[in-house]
């Protein structure tokens, strides 16, 4: 009788590591259901180490959204507004329901962002910059998620022993790892990070594609976006 | 002669395949640009970040796509941020004329500066 619960332990240890696939439809009915166009991308929540890291992303979000098919509204003008009206604070915007974006902006969604990860770790003589996403996206008519993902793109920065070996050799690598992890720029991590979470939104109007992705197949995540914590 | 034809001609269709789909928008330089501008923001990053706006407006045409949302009115909201107010207000017009989705949030603009100019 051992053996078989072995066998079935394994199994589901194999299992538990695959990555499990769905169709987009299946992922975000709701989307299809609706067909939000306008969508309103807030200030990003930072939950990282970095104070920089949530003005440096908003640089690269309105790119590939547009690029998804959705109008998207132009976000330096939309924090100038957004101050006006007294929502500078991200942690507040959080508690603002989103019917009232479509009040202020005219928006069918409100996307919130939390960037989990936008940090170095560096261990002398091996190194590597990382960046972590969660979006979420939400009905400014219904208050619904309609879609959520994330995504982790980390680079190593790893320096070469320039063919020294011994610990010579460990001196080099230690050196060409600093200079390599300071010289490694966040922003292009985050534009991939970007690029693959929103492969994953259903295409919008403004994209030929529109409508005709319901079977594209995405892998399947959980929602680790802000609503978890509320 | 014949045998090393057949290998390219696979080659360029393999290629032809192989090319990312045409977005719908060009956006240039923009994020760079913007991206300087929030490191260092000062008038030449300013007037780095609106020149990209400006090759954005005038390049689209020839690709030929349309302006992407919201760059004819972050283009204005320059132009309104130098002083040109007239003329920031007519770009804002067009945001709506090209994308009517933009309506409520470039009137509500409008009413922030007109109320900014009378205090």
């Amino acid at each position: 009788m051992k053996k078989p619960l072995t066998i079935i332990l394994a199994l589901g240890g194999i299992f538990a590591g695959c990555t499990q696939h769905v169709t987009k439809h299946e992922f975000a009915p709701n989307m299809y259901e609706e067909r939000p166009i306008a969508i309103l991308v807030l200030p990003p929540i930072n939950k990282s180490t970095a104070a920089d890291a949530k003005e440096y992303y908003t640089t690269t979000v309105a790119e590939p959204l547009t690029n998804m098919g959705y109008y998207v509204f132009p976000m330096e003008v939309v924090n100038e507004v957004l101050k006006q009206e007294g929502l500078f604070d991200t942690e507040t915007m959080f508690n603002v329901p989103p019917g009232k974006f479509k009040e202020y902006f005219g928006a069918d969604a409100v996307m919130y962002v939390t960037i989990l990860e936008w940090n170095t770790q560096y261990l002398v003589t091996s190194g590597s910059v990382n960046v972590k996403i969660a979006s979420e996206l939400r009905s400014t008519t219904t208050g619904e998620v309609l879609w959520f993902y994330d995504d982790r793109v980390s680079v190593s920065t790893t320096g070469e022993t320039g063919g020294a070996t011994g610990l010579a050799g460990l001196l080099v690598q230690a050196v060409t790892t600093a200079i390599k992890t300071a010289a490694t720029d966040y922003v292009p991590l985050a534009r991939q990070a970007n690029a693959k979470i929103l492969l994953a939104l259903p295409y919008g109007k403004y994209n030929k594609e529109y409508d005709k992705d319901r079977q594209m197949k995405i892998e399947k995540k959980k929602q680790i976006g802000p609503k978890e914590e509320e | 002669m014949r045998t090393p034809f057949l290998p390219i001609t696979a080659l360029i269709v393999l290629l032809a395949g192989c090319m990312p789909p045409q977005t719908p928008f060009y956006w240039g330089d923009y994020s760079v640009s913007l991206y300087n501008y929030k490191k260092t923001p000062d008038d030449k990053t300013f007037a780095e970040h609106k020149q990209s706006l400006i090759v954005i407006i005038t390049e689209s045409p020839n690709k030929p796509l349309p302006v992407p949302p919201g760059i004819y009115a972050e283009y204005g909201y320059m132009l309104i941020l130098e002083g040109k107010e007239q003329e920031g207000l007519e770009y804002m017009d067009k945001e709506v004329t090209l994308y009517p989705e933009s309506r409520i949030f470039v009137e509500r603009l409008k009413r922030a500066f007109k109320k900014g100019d009378e205090s």
